[in-house]
């Protein structure tokens, strides 16, 4: 399938990439845009800035027709120009564009005649064929290499012609440049059903004196473009290239090779490698493994099961995706290798297989197995969530501690809902007591994965009545992985309960509780504990919801409210500003505003007032009226220096802060970005400061403020 | 349908991936390390050779998960930025006590060295497609920073030439290689989810970039910023430092007037990449609508619709994705996180949460692909696709009204407005 895939993907992406230039040479059959184009005519004949003539260029890409290409064809010989006239040259169909290029590459010398060639090229003007051919002999070799590069892309009859014989001929620094063209016709022909003529070319080029990449080039098209019975022989001879670079090609280009004899010739050549370059085969399996259809599997398997250790793990990886039922015995064996490095990967391929049969083999096996094997085949019917609750009961009794770990392990992976009491049971009441932690651990893995949570946490709650006061506390957690309502009510009625471990564990699975349903059992805790630390934990654990989960700006600005009035400390009534200045709204400022009357919290409510005001402010909307009713307390700010920018490089923006300030300790720039509002960036691509000295109602205070960042000035504090 | 989401504990997966390695053993691997002769030290001819190329502040990164693999050896830089030059060849020698990494401003110089087995690209995204295919008929393997293409015919092209040329290419599309984003296309790809109805992607905003022609401004020294190879392909303007940002420089597609979509090209290379994988790779859609309400319906062949949106569901970090089926659904982003429809579909499986950008698995990925000639999952053909895709929501955006999509000619059918938009003439002596 990958092959297929392959092949069909490379001819469709040739077939568009060929379509994409014809057709932007073809007659235009659209109206344009008249209108905006003699807008923009009009602008490329005035004085208009030279920015205004460049974007206009770009603009009849789209709206240009014939009427365009004088104007934009005088552009071709302006160096500042050029580029932006082709852009629109290039896009404008119809013959007139074609024709102002090739004009123009009559004239012109240098980089502005490469450019109007490469353009060309892209147009894949064929009436050009002619122009160009002379140009494959100019003396500058980057004009001769841009019209070879040219004439492969428009490949017509005539552009062959040119290119083939001067693969021998044309000085070394166009060579290279002609084989490309000859590699791009090559291509064509061999789309267009004209193979043989193709593998000529192809061939050609492989015998050429040429940079090392264009014979990989020739080399993969001639492989390919050959029928499968020739191509690959050629193939196959990659592969035993000394040539590291074609050993790749020949990895790469078996991939795409057609059938299924390729198929056979690489297990052949894994068989060789093996002996001779164990490097080599072990790169060549995973080429195998990428033809999962057609691989020969048993080479894989002969490969995995003896010889060099590199071939082994690459040929036991290998499997995983190409394997099937009859590898098992070979894979669990491996499993059990005395190597660990073997035995993992044969574990991982083991997991991983896919195919008919595999499960029920496993399940199979698992009846009568005995040893180191039976607890593998247990993890795999985990691993691989295999139905198998009646083994795993059966083996939850084994004598041996491994064989009872692997069954509770896998069950936590496979059980269901109807059999999750077996677990609860291990977990709380094992009957062996070494078995309790990874009982619990399997109880959590299999609790968190239910469909149905709900009637999960209803299990769980109801065990919670039975279980000792030690395993409380870990069904407790588990019941708050599980989340939802049934779990919330558990671990809330947990932690308004009498006893003081349930109350201290309920309080710390509520406080970090991640959904914001937990907000009124939270504020609850909050507000009726009677032990502060649990007040506080509430307390913090709805902050923290207002916080982090997205609401609202009134339902924020009412849990704000609530938290502040449930706050007994102004560290907890700071925090909630805080959650006001991270989620800026106009219901956030009017509470923050509130504040502001607060006793000892007058400056924080003014910051984070300050804060919320000029993030609104710099989004458009108006807060000046609701400003006005805040108990703000006009300052005396006076800037005395202000600085922007990185190390060394300051540029003095004292001017600019003191146009702005006002009588509050903030101010708004006219623009969010201090680059634009401070006239250019003083240290571009570095990190940037704005650094402050100032006086508020005569105190001295010095701040610093990152890159764009709101300007609130803090009021600077006694010393 | 369940509405809501099944927001999985943290718990439930590894948490200290990278700390312990444990994601290691969760990462995409084709052929054991050891097979690869990666198990103890590296022989010198079994090596990757690696220059870079533009490498600034994301190239730096990849850079470091280049240096962190035994069986690579970094030996050139080339950059247009003197400072980055400078900054790039200290982080090397550091790494390998010499002063062996050579510096270049013309990438060409460096492409001409017959060691260098592989390059980064990491250049503004305005030269990545003209400097990957130079790379490709230089013998290059690359792996290739995103947006890899500026239009649908470099997509196209691309493709092409690397197929052409037999070279790994491997595009900066991290995600294909991050176990939850994998483990999502997976269960749509597969049918987990029923047949597959809609595909998400959350291409962070479709705002407006735009890179024109800005007063000039006295030109640094060529030593000190090259501004010639700076624009390189782009058509000409004068120096501006404004524009220095390569990151953002013509990232847009090369679209004018009202500057549409580079925010489809920017994020959408990655969330659009994943909504194709989720999809089986097939073909991009074949009809894109203009954006209504926040959101470019497009259509796949079978029905199946990629949804362009502005804004996510739940908090998932940056351009998340989400893929609903007739059965089920699941939404992942870059936080590491994924959201299932119902936690039977992990099906057991733990799968690691892995947040930010990290490229380790995907550079890892690549290399092995050097060495085995495999495909690498952020391959040519699939990059075009992902391309194309974006760069024909930015001709439906730019049009503001309804295009469609052959894609077997690869034209906008009876459309010549889009057509014409489906290409760009690169600047003078530029050519793929």
């Amino acid at each position: 399938m990958l092959l297929t895939r392959h092949i069909t993907r490379f001819l469709t992406l040739l077939a568009a990439v060929l379509v994409l230039t014809v057709t932007s040479v073809r007659a235009a059959d659209d109206k344009a845009s008249p209108q905006r184009e003699q807008e923009l005519l009009a602008i490329l004949r005035s004085e208009a800035p030279d920015a205004d003539k460049a974007l206009a260029c770009k603009n009849l890409a789209i709206h240009g027709s014939d009427e365009s290409v004088p104007d934009l064809a005088k552009l071709l010989s302006e160096e500042k120009f050029a580029s932006w006239a082709r852009i629109a040259l290039e896009a404008i169909p119809g013959p007139a564009a074609g024709e102002a290029l090739r004009q123009a590459s009559e004239s012109l010398d240098g980089k502005l005649l490469i450019g109007v060639i490469n353009s060309i090229g892209v147009r894949r003007d064929a009436k050009s064929v002619e122009t160009l051919i002379v140009r494959l002999g100019d003396k500058d070799l980057d004009v001769a290499s841009a019209a070879a590069v040219a004439l492969g892309r428009i490949g017509n009859e005539d552009a062959i012609k040119s290119l083939r014989p001067l693969l021998a001929s044309a000085p070394a620094g166009v060579r290279s440049a002609v084989a490309e063209g000859c590699v791009l016709c090559a291509e064509r022909l061999h789309l267009a059903g004209k193979s043989a003529e193709a593998v000529q070319i192809y061939d050609e080029v492989r015998k050429a004196e040429l940079p090392k990449q264009r014979l990989i080039e020739a080399t993969r098209g001639a492989i390919l473009a050959r029928s499968p019975k020739e191509g690959l022989p050629l193939l196959m001879e990659q592969f035993q290239s000394p040539d590291k670079v074609f050993f790749q090609l020949a990895l790469g280009t078996a991939r795409e090779f057609p059938g299924s004899d390729v198929d056979q010739a690489l297990a052949s050549e894994l068989a060789k490698s093996s002996k001779t370059a164990p490097d080599r085969a072990a790169i060549i399996v995973q080429a195998m493994a990428d033809r999962p259809k057609t691989v020969v599997l048993a080479a894989v398997v002969k490969a995995a099961e003896s010889g060099p250790k590199p071939v082994r793990l690459s040929a036991i990886g290998a499997l995983a995706r190409v394997g099937d039922v009859s590898c098992l015995p070979l894979l669990l064996e491996s499993a059990l290798d005395a190597d660990e490095e073997l035995a993992q990967v044969a574990k991982t391929t083991l997991g991983d297989i896919a195919g008919k049969g595999i499960d029920a083999q496993i399940v199979s096996l698992l009846a009568k197995a005995e040893g180191k094997k039976y607890p593998l085949l247990i993890q795999l019917v985990g691993k691989r969530r295999i139905q198998a609750i009646a083994a795993l009961l059966k083996a939850m009794d084994h004598a041996d501690k491994t064989v009872r770990g692997a069954a509770l392990t896998a069950l936590g992976e496979t059980v269901t809902l109807k059999n999750l009491p077996v677990l609860i049971t291990q977990a709380i009441t094992p009957k062996r007591a070494d078995d309790a932690p990874i009982a619990q651990q399997a109880l959590k893995a299999a609790s968190i994965r239910m469909p149905d949570r709900e009637a999960c946490a209803a299990e769980l709650t109801t065990a919670l009545d039975r279980s000792p006061a030690a395993t409380k506390t870990v069904l407790l957690e588990i019941i708050s992985d599980v989340g939802g309502t049934k779990a919330l009510e558990t671990v809330g009625a947990s932690a308004s309960s009498k006893d003081p471990l349930l109350q201290d564990v309920g309080s710390r699975l509520l406080g970090k509780w991640n959904s914001v349903d937990a907000a009124p059992v939270l504020l609850d805790l909050a507000k009726t504990s009677q032990d502060v630390k649990y007040q506080l934990r509430g307390l913090r654990g709805y902050i923290g919801l207002v916080r982090k989960f997205p609401m609202a700006d009134a339902e924020r600005a009412e849990m704000c409210q609530k938290a502040f009035e449930a706050a007994k400390q102004p560290a907890e009534q700071k925090l909630v500003l805080d959650v006001v200045k991270l989620h800026p709204g106009i219901e956030t400022l009017k509470f923050a505003i509130k504040t502001i009357k607060v006793e000892g919290l007058k400056e924080e409510a003014t910051q984070a007032t300050l804060v919320v005001a000029q993030k609104l402010g710099s989004k458009g909307v108006d807060v000046k009226e609701l400003l006005s009713t805040a108990d703000l307390n006009k300052v005396k700010l006076e800037i005395i220096k202000a600085e922007y920018g990185s190390g060394a490089t300051q540029k003095d923006v004292t001017a600019v802060l003191q146009k702005q300030a006002g009588d509050l300790p903030l101010i708004t720039l006219a623009d969010a970005s201090y680059n634009t509002s401070f006239g250019g960036d003083p240290a571009p691509n570095t990190a940037k400061q704005l650094k402050v000295q100032y006086r508020i109602n005569g105190k001295a205070g010095e701040a610093s403020f990152a890159e764009d960042a709101l300007i609130v000035l803090p009021m600077p504090m006694p010393k | 349908m369940a509405n809501k989401a099944m927001q999985l504990p943290r718990r439930q997966f590894l948490k200290t991936a990278f700390a312990t390695g444990g994601a290691a053993l969760l990462a995409p691997m084709i052929i054991p390390s050891s097979a690869l002769g990666l198990d103890g030290a590296v022989a010198p001819s079994e090596r990757v050779v690696v220059g870079g190329i533009g490498i600034g502040n994301r190239g730096t990164y990849d850079l470091g998960c280049f240096l962190e693999q035994k069986d690579v050896q970094f030996v050139a830089v080339c950059d247009v930025k003197e400072k980055r030059r400078t900054a790039v060849k200290k982080i090397a020698d550091e790494k390998y006590g010499n002063e062996n990494c050579k510096t270049y401003i013309d990438f060409r110089e460096l492409l001409d060295r017959a060691d260098i087995d592989a390059v980064l690209i990491a250049t503004g995204p305005n030269w990545h497609a003209t400097a990957a295919m130079a790379a490709a008929k230089a013998g290059k393997d690359m792996y290739c920073e995103k947006p890899v293409t500026k239009n649908i015919a470099q997509s196209l092209i691309l493709a092409e030439t690397m197929r052409r040329t037999g070279r790994v290419f491997q595009a900066g599309t991290q995600r294909r290689n991050l176990p939850h984003f994998a483990f999502a296309c997976e269960l749509a790809r597969t049918g987990k989810l029923g047949k597959l109805k809609k595909v998400y992607a959350h291409p962070a905003g479709m705002q407006a970039l735009m890179s024109g022609w800005l007063p000039p401004e006295p030109a640094p020294d060529k030593e000190v910023v090259d501004w010639n190879m700076y624009l390189g392909p782009a058509a000409w303007r004068p120096f501006n430092a404004k524009q220095l940002d390569g990151f953002n420089f013509e990232k847009g597609g090369g679209f004018i007037g009202a500057f549409n979509g580079g925010g489809v090209l920017e994020w959408g290379s990655h969330c659009v990449d994943l909504c194709q994988w989720a999809v089986g790779d097939c073909p991009p859609p074949v009809e894109y609508n203009a954006p209504k309400d926040g959101e470019l319906v497009a259509r796949y062949e079978n029905g199946t619709e990629l949804i362009f949106r502005e804004k996510g569901w739940i908090p998932l970090g940056s351009c998340p994705v989400r893929f609903e089926g007739e059965t089920g659904w699941v939404e992942a982003g870059d936080s590491g996180k994924l959201v299932l429809s119902s936690p039977e579909l992990l099906a057991g499986k733990e799968v690691a949460e892995i947040g930010g950008y990290p490229a380790t698995f995907h550079v890892r990925d690549f290399l092995d692909c050097v060495k085995t000639r495999g495909l690498p999952k952020g391959n040519a053909d699939a990059a075009c696709n992902a391309h194309i895709a974006c760069h024909a929501a930015n001709v439906a955006l730019h049009l503001g009204r309804t295009v469609k999509y052959d894609n077997t000619t690869n034209e906008f059918v009876d459309d010549v407005q889009a057509n014409r938009l489906r290409s760009e003439a690169l600047r003078e002596p530029w050519r793929l």
